[in-house]
């Protein structure tokens, strides 16, 4: 019976909280007053590995492909993950990627952490505009399965399957939770839905173990952390950064304002005769229920 | 002019029999684009749809008669559930198979390699489908997209030309909102033209995002060819086992209740206070409360019995949640940003509280009422009370 080893990539993102947020006057993010902070959604992943961490005493390692000010989001992951493998990828070569000339970065960085990988976590996606690409083309290139959608998951590390629910929601039909299991690796990209149930009491008591030893390492981020560049990865150039991106973002523009599909009237809301109006239009809206 | 690309190939979804109504959404818009195509370029290329799964072959037929000129359909028991890594491996020998390519336009049938474009539906199963067969096929993705239009580009790249002016023939241009849903990302795939780096990257493909494009009446009269495919099915693309499918029931329900309230990021300014308002007001109209995208992050300190119950996924109107049509929309402190229009644009009557006469909601509106939520609900449902009593609908 081997140990488990998890990865987890993850992001520094805007961080969209009220207060930290600053939009410009046209209502577009105003990324320079903006702060930034570890994803939400790379919050949960981290989460979800530090459930194996708590369950099967897992040894987490953190990938991330980022400006140097990132290691914030990788100390932010520690914290919640008890990580003791820390990678910032991060290069001026590896700038301007799409998802694709991102995932070779995060495939190589996977490939090079200290332990082979048994579960790779993502978030589900970036919260600033990003696709949820990166996560399965990441899967894709490491030959790994790939689950999405993980709201809860177990591992049985005598025979090294994993069983996993995914919450599938498709737009016209009812929402499925399917139930299924798949030998190890495996690459889940968390639901935002996801939790991590520790039910009974020694796994609340190493809960709080390996809560307590994420913060005195997250405090000395610094020795647990590296910094990769294209060279000491050894990516082929050509397949990261621009020149292995297949898109281009071509331009940006301002949706233009959609032409009015009902004429609305404009109304004083501090008028209660307009008020009355109003209330007497929603009625006859609502004509069709039993109205007194 | 021999050309390794042609056509726009669709991957259809399906569940129980029935298609999700994106597939259909997408072989319409598909439709008119290549009708357009054919038209600007004097060319015949096709929509051909991709389907995969066990017993489609009628599905198959419908396809054709909702737009397709072909149908490529993989059917077998190993495909009924959708599996990732078989899907994407299916998909990908589909859409390089010469053979079935050849079948579609014989006179090409020597030339060509792969689609041109491809479209996938950007929802819980297309979004991670899309991603894992554009890095089988090494080419460029992009998601959440719902405008597209077809051009001849010319540019110069540092990257993609090596700064040389070149001129990219029919490129699909596709539109994704932002984050704000204010601004529009146009974003292409080209091929890499510059001398140190040459490559191709076709198809040009995106996610779509579902509910935005119409699909066609369908037209028995229609034909088209239908192709079965054999695919190659390697055990080792078997690992995941399905255990089983449980249909869940949301807490949340937007189908039954003719009256929704919604509330937006206008409540900041006295959260707690605010949701209580619109909490009365839905009561008052016997309505089922939704929110927009950011309200699901929960953006604000609140009392955890609120939170739990309305800042949540389940309860987001839009095109990342639900879509409704009920009789009544009132959307209080929502902006109005295109993904949450696309899921109440069909409501019946649509009355905003907005202070900003200039928000984009004012559009989608029958009545706009201008001011602050804090005093325009107690105003409404104080009138409410006089006017409108909802017995529960038997
Ligand atoms: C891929 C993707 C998918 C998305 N999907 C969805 C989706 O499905 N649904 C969705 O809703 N969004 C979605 N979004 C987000 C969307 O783009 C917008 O960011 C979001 O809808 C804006 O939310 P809002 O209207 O609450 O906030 P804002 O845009 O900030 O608007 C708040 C409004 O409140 C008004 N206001 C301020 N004070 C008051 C007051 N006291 N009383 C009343 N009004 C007040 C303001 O004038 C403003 O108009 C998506 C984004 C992306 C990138």
């Amino acid at each position: 019976m081997g140990g488990l080893n998890i990865a987890v990539i993850i992001k520094l993102e805007p961080d969209f909280s009220e207060g930290n947020v600053s939009y410009n006057p046209d209502g577009t993010l105003n990324r320079a007053e903006t702060k930034n902070t570890l994803g939400p959604h790379s919050a949960i992943a981290a989460h979800a590995a530090f459930f194996g961490r708590v369950m099967y005493d897992a040894e987490i390692s953190i990938g991330t492909m980022g400006p140097p000010i990132a290691d914030l989001a990788l100390q932010q992951a520690q914290q919640i993950s008890d990580a003791e493998e820390l990678c910032l990828y991060s290069d001026r070569l590896f700038a301007g990627a799409d998802t694709l000339g991102t995932a070779e970065v995060l495939r190589v960085g996977i490939e090079k952490m200290q332990e082979k990988m048994d579960i790779v976590f993502s978030g589900h996606r970036a919260s600033d505009g990003e696709t949820g690409q990166t996560g399965p083309q990441t899967a894709w290139k490491l030959g790994f399965t790939f689950l999405g959608n993980v709201i809860s998951y177990s591992v049985d590390l005598e025979t090294r399957m994993v069983r996993a629910k995914r919450l599938i929601s498709l737009q016209g039909f009812p929402s499925v939770i399917e139930e299924v299991e798949a030998p190890l690796p495996v690459f889940i990209s968390i639901d935002p839905t996801y939790k991590s149930n520790y039910n009974t009491v020694s796994q609340r008591l190493a809960f709080q173990k390996y809560q307590k030893e994420a913060t005195q390492r997250a405090e000395n981020y610094k020795d647990y952390f590296k910094i990769f560049n294209a060279k000491e990865l050894g990516v082929d150039e050509t397949l990261v950064g621009l020149p292995g991106s297949p898109t281009i973002v071509y331009k940006v523009e301002r949706v233009p304002k959609s032409t009015a599909t009902r004429s609305a009237e404009v109304i004083d809301g501090s008028d209660p005769e307009q008020i009355r109006k109003v209330v007497s239009k929603m009625k006859e809206a609502l004509a069709a229920m039993v109205i007194k | 002019m021999a050309e390794k690309y042609r056509h726009l190939y669709v991957v259809i979804e399906h569940e129980d029999g029935e298609f999700l109504p994106v597939s259909l959404e997408m072989v319409g818009e598909a439709r008119r684009l290549m009708d357009s195509f054919n038209t600007k370029y004097s060319s015949n290329e096709k929509v051909v749809a991709v389907i995969l799964g066990h017993n489609v072959q009628d599905l198959s037929k419908q396809l054709i008669e909702y737009g397709a000129d072909a149908v490529v359909y993989a059917d077998n028991p190993e495909l009924k559930d959708v599996r990732n890594t078989i899907y994407t491996k299916v998909i990908g020998q589909i859409v390089q198979d010469t053979k079935s390519l050849g079948e579609i336009e014989p006179e090409y049938a020597s030339d060509i390699k792969r689609p041109r474009y491809m479209f996938f539906a950007a929802d819980s199963i297309g979004r991670h489908l899309s991603s894992t067969t554009l890095v089988e096929l090494e080419s460029g993705l992009a998601s959440d997209i719902n405008k597209l239009v077809i051009e001849d580009i010319e540019m110069s790249h540092q990257q993609k030309t090596g700064g040389t002016k070149e001129t990219y023939a029919k490129t699909l241009e596709m539109y994704r909102p932002d984050f704000s849903g204010f601004l529009w990302t146009t974003i292409l795939c080209l091929d890499n033209r510059n001398p140190a780096f040459k490559r191709d990257y076709h198809p040009q493909s995106c996610s779509i995002i579902p509910g935005v494009f119409e699909p066609l009446k369908r037209d028995s009269l229609r034909e088209g060819k239908i192709i079965e495919f054999t695919p190659t099915i390697d055990p080792q693309d078997l690992k995941v086992k399905v255990l089983g499918r449980e249909i869940i029931k949301s807490e949340v329900d937007f189908e039954t209740p003719r009256t929704i309230v919604s509330f937006g990021r206008g409540i900041k300014d006295d959260p707690e206070q605010n949701i209580k308002l619109i909490e009365n007001l839905a009561k008052e109209l016997n309505a089922e409360i939704g929110v927009t995208l950011p309200m699901s992050k929960k953006p604000y300190q609140i009392s955890q019995a609120l939170d739990s119950k309305y800042m949540i996924p389940a309860r987001v109107i839009g095109t990342s949640g639900h879509k409704t049509s009920a009789m009544l929309y009132v959307a209080a402190g929502v902006s109005g940003a295109m993904q949450h229009v696309m899921g109440m644009k069909d409501s019946g009557f649509v009355v905003g509280i907005n202070p900003d006469e200039d928000a984009p909601i004012k559009n989608e509106c029958d009545v706009f009422i201008k001011g602050r939520m804090e005093d325009v609900i107690p105003l409404l449902i104080e009138e409410i009370k006089k006017q409108i009593q909802i017995v529960e609908v038997q």
